[in-house]
């Protein structure tokens, strides 16, 4: 609890989940999170955990969906870390339930293309200064943005950004982490005993 | 210039975005992006800061994949009876 505490604003998570994401300022500090080492170092153990259970179940079955396994687990334990907070990482933890069911819906873009281009026309006129810019442009790119990020498809352009953001962030938490146990490991297994692994 | 919005508000309705909201929150983005930390890039266009996260947010899951796959080698690794894969599990459990 004690990164909680440094980050100031995020010290009582109990009771600020009402919080309205219409603070902006928030956004600063809680992808400076994703920096810590004690972050980090608690996403490494939760990746550990996971990769015993991928492990211990995929003994028995086929090796070959292990990576894909893997990830999930990794992309699991991640969004675990986010603690919520975020929307793609709700996302994430959810569509582990319906995976076989309801995959990516595809005309479901349709209806969240309009909107986006809708919205960000109508911002579109104070970031190009007088020069008009094709907003279907924008709007589309935002669309697949939206794609990318889990669970952005139909989010408002402000909130779409901050998603981003943030899975930005934490994507690259991500690979820091599953690099250093891939260092750890591949040295191990394969180097000599004596060689510290970092 | 302000008053060329001639679409209505109500289409936005599920959420009140500003003009002053996008300024605010693309700096941020593009300050994530890692072309900004070799070259300062003052108000780069909406569309170019987009398109660029689209494209690291995909190589970084391209390299997700690859430590992925990385992994399981290793964990398939530990499934043999080779003292390293002995190490290996060690580790892990």
């Amino acid at each position: 609890m004690a990164i909680w505490n440094t980050e100031g604003d995020l010290a009582t998570n109990q009771g600020d989940r009402k919080r309205k994401r219409s603070e902006l300022e928030y956004s600063r500090p809680l992808l400076r999170k994703w920096r810590t080492e004690s972050e980090q170092r608690m996403y490494s153990v939760k990746l550990v955990e996971a990769l015993r259970r991928v492990r211990r179940s995929t003994q028995a079955a086929a090796v070959r969906p292990r990576s894909r396994a893997v990830r999930e687990a990794a992309d699991r334990a991640l969004a675990v870390a986010a603690r919520g907070r975020t929307k793609w990482s709700r996302a994430i933890l959810s569509s582990r339930n319906k995976i076989k069911q309801s995959r990516r819906r595809l005309p479901e873009a349709f209806p969240s293309l309009s909107r986006s281009k809708l919205i960000v026309a109508t911002g579109d006129g104070c970031l190009s200064a007088g020069k008009k810019k094709s907003s279907p442009d924008l709007g589309s790119k935002a669309a697949i943005l939206g794609r990318i990020v889990p669970g952005c498809q139909k989010l408002s352009f402000a909130t779409l950004l901050e998603e981003a953001s943030d899975y930005i962030a934490a994507l690259e938490m991500q690979i820091r982490s599953m690099a250093a146990l891939t260092a750890i490991l591949s040295a191990s297994g394969g180097g000599s005993s004596d060689a510290p692994a970092t | 210039m302000s008053g060329r919005r001639s679409r209505p508000r109500q289409s936005a309705s599920y959420s009140r975005i500003t003009d002053d909201q996008i300024n605010d929150l693309l700096p941020k983005l593009q300050a994530l992006l890692p072309e900004a930390r070799h070259q300062s890039n003052d108000r780069a266009s909406a569309a170019k800061v987009l398109q660029e996260t689209c494209s690291y947010i995909r190589s970084l899951h391209r390299e997700v994949d690859d430590l992925s796959e990385r992994l399981s080698e290793l964990l398939a690794a530990t499934d043999t009876n080779s003292p390293q894969a002995a190490v290996i599990r060690s580790l892990l459990m």
